[in-house]
């Protein structure tokens, strides 16, 4: 038996990444080819475990994708040097995505410090639910707001809590309907992939980080999720969650989702009390094979990260984009 | 045939990975060296560690395991941590099925990395 690699004869596929085209010699993979074409392209093992030869593509080749993680996945990220596509590739630009305009649909306040927003987008924004965009502010600065609603709400729906003396949360909880905002997106790894739908999902968050978990429980619904879903909210005190009544009504609309409050004190009969990844836990049951959600602050994310890994979830399966607040 | 590939390649690195940084994170004797670091960082890197003592297909360079280990030396980094790790590896690879003769050879190899890990 004799196998032919790198021989000169095309593979029939091609790879195109800007105005490049690269016919592939067969059994070559994308990442040899485009290094034969000239590109640098950055690479370590070249066996498929570094992961620093991951490009993005619409549609690559599955046995490229092996070990990363389902959001990277299903955005098409792969692996370079693994990839032996059949068919031709194009590979996805690593350029920001552009500025679009947005005008403000409604602003509520929801909580003390937090209002929810609806911008509602002049050309279509593609997110995932549980994403985030940036919102530009006019000075140049820009900060960045989760996504809880749908693509099909054709609305963006944020959360944004004031910061003490924040410069673009404090200039957003003062606009009024009708103005114009520029926002940039979509970014992050914290959305619903649905490659199992009986699988359990845990989402945890404190704070505003609702917002993508909101946006990934209605996300989940849409695509049939049929598995439980345990959404924990945490706050310092009981005032300081909000949404409530929406969370309810969504569960009632949807058995399989359990909605549970969490305070550090002053719990009534409504809410537990005590540590939110302590509460998460206990609440979640079995944590084998679960996926889960974490949102929030940078710190508070750290310490459900580490909690949750402990107690079951693999760590692949610990999807989370920290939030982190720039003091002005 | 290498270990890695007979233990099955890379989704058993991944659950070995797993349970080797857990029980690393839950033995008080090292847990303190991983309180600052970022898990999904230090996941990866292990990963690519398990993946290099079992024969896979890992890139290693003394000079990263020298550079990544230099500030915990200043915090007590010393033989006794690595012996401890040492232990959970065999601990976590003897669960995946390796055998004693298969975890004497990787004993071997990490053995091979600590003078990397200890700076000299």
């Amino acid at each position: 038996m004799s196998e032919v690699a790198n021989s000169d004869r095309a593979s029939g596929a091609t790879v195109r990444t800007g105005g490049l085209e690269v016919a592939l010699r067969e059994g070559e993979t994308v990442l040899e080819g485009l290094e034969r074409a000239g590109l640098d392209v950055a690479s370590g093992c070249r066996a498929g475990t570094c992961c620093k030869c991951m490009l993005q593509a619409e549609d690559p080749p599955a046995d490229s994708q092996r070990g990363l993680r389902p959001t990277l996945r299903a955005q098409g990220y792969f692996l370079a040097c693994q990839a032996r596509p059949e068919r031709d590739l194009a590979l996805l630009g690593a350029e920001a995505p552009p500025a679009i305009d947005a005008t403000v649909e409604s602003l509520e306040h929801v909580a003390p410090d937090v209002a929810r927003i609806l911008l509602r987008p002049a050309t279509e924004l593609r997110f995932r639910p549980g994403q985030y965009l940036d919102v530009l502010h006019p000075s140049g600065a820009s900060r960045s707001y989760s996504i809880a609603s749908l693509p099909s709400a054709g609305v963006l729906e944020l959360h944004v809590r004031r910061v003490p003396d924040g410069l673009v949360s404090g200039w957003l909880h003062e606009l009024e309907v009708g103005a114009r905002v520029e926002v940039r997106g979509a970014f992050g790894q914290c959305f619903h992939v649905a490659d199992d739908a009986d699988r359990k999902l845990l989402l945890v968050g404190a704070g505003t980080g609702l917002a993508p978990l909101l946006g990934i429980a209605r996300d989940a619904r849409e695509q049939g999720h049929r598995g439980p879903v345990d959404l924990v909210h945490g706050g310092l005190t009981p005032e300081r969650l909000y949404l409530r009544r929406e969370l309810d009504e969504l569960a009632g609309r949807w058995p399989q989702l359990r909605v549970h409050h969490c305070v550090l004190r002053e719990a009534t009969k409504r809410e537990h009390e005590g540590r939110l990844d302590e509460v998460a836990i206990r609440l979640a049951g079995d944590l084998a094979g679960t996926r889960a959600f974490l949102c929030g602050d940078a710190e508070i994310v750290r310490v459900l990260q580490r909690s949750l890994f402990l107690a079951g979830v693999p760590s692949g399966e610990i999807l989370a984009d920290p939030f982190l607040t720039l003091r002005a | 045939m290498s270990l890695y590939e007979r233990l099955g390649g890379e989704p058993a690195m991944q659950s070995a990975v797993d349970d080797f940084y857990r029980r690393m994170l839950t033995d008080d004797r090292v847990s303190n060296f991983f309180d600052d670091v970022d898990m999904d960082g230090q996941i990866a890197k292990q990963k690519a560690f398990l993946t290099f003592v079992t024969g896979g297909p890992a890139e290693y360079t003394g000079k990263d395991m020298q550079a990544a280990h230099a500030h915990l030396l200043e915090r007590g980094l010393a033989d006794e941590h690595v012996d401890i790790v040492v232990a959970h590896l065999g601990t976590t690879l003897a669960e995946l099925g390796a055998a004693p003769e298969d975890i004497d050879e990787v004993a071997a190899l990490a053995e091979s990395v600590r003078g990397d890990v200890l700076g000299r």
